[in-house]
């Protein structure tokens, strides 16, 4: 069973009622980023997880986990 | 009222700046690739002439000036007339990957080109430098198509 990374960036966003775009801006990255890591589509490196939950109010483990 | 598309341009904060930028290059990618690779019709044309005109040449120095303008395209941050900071955040970490991801697509099949081309040798010379067209055509046609779809998966919303 391939291990896959999940996340509850949109859940988060939501709740601080911020837009990709804004979370982009906060991060210093484009849309497209915080879209492919929300989507899954794409595996985030240590520096933009820690950055992500440091601009969401969060630790890493709450913001990411491993979905087996 | 009265913007001017440069003007609206300066306006945008640099995320927004690079956004729109990266979302234009998705779109115009596979474009590029069409154009470059329809270019390979008219070289197929001109080598299989008895006599090469000097316009021939001319177009085929318009593939070489193409090939290396998108070669350095794939292989840098492009957007050279844009700022340093919208540049950099232009080739953001997706925009890293999906570039090395399709510079790996294209090395792979310009190696398979390159491997038919060895096997068609066996039963037909082929010129040297029509098998350097042919793969450096197929290597870097292939990256660029594979760029465009990933770049524009990644701007699709779920």
């Amino acid at each position: 069973m391939p291990e896959r990374l999940a996340n509850r960036l949109k859940d988060r966003r939501s709740e601080l009622g911020l837009t990709q775009a804004e979370l982009a801006e906060r991060v210093g990255v484009t849309r497209k980023t915080v879209n492919t890591v929300e989507n899954g589509v794409f595996t985030p490196s240590a520096t933009l997880a820690i950055k992500l939950a440091l601009a969401l109010g969060l630790s890493v483990e709450q913001l990411f986990w491993i979905e087996r | 009222m009265g913007y001017t598309k440069g003007r609206v341009m300066n306006e945008r904060t640099t995320s927004e700046r690079a956004d729109y930028l990266s979302r234009r290059r998705a779109r115009i990618l596979p474009v590029l690739a069409i154009i470059y690779l329809t270019q390979q019709a008219s070289y197929i044309t001109i080598r299989s002439g008895t006599v090469e005109r000097a316009v021939d040449q001319v177009k085929i120095s318009a593939w070489l000036v193409l090939s290396t303008v998108l070669l350095a395209a794939l292989a840098t941050k492009g957007f050279w007339l844009q700022p340093l900071e919208v540049r950099s955040m232009i080739d953001d970490e997706v925009t890293r990957s999906n570039r090395n991801d399709s510079m790996r697509f294209g090395f792979i099949f310009a190696m398979l080109t390159c491997i038919v081309i060895y096997f068609i040798t066996m039963f037909k010379v082929v010129d040297g430098r029509d098998a350097v067209h042919i793969v450096m055509s197929d290597g870097l046609g292939a990256a660029l198509i594979r760029w465009g779809w990933l770049e524009r998966r990644a701007h699709r919303d779920a």
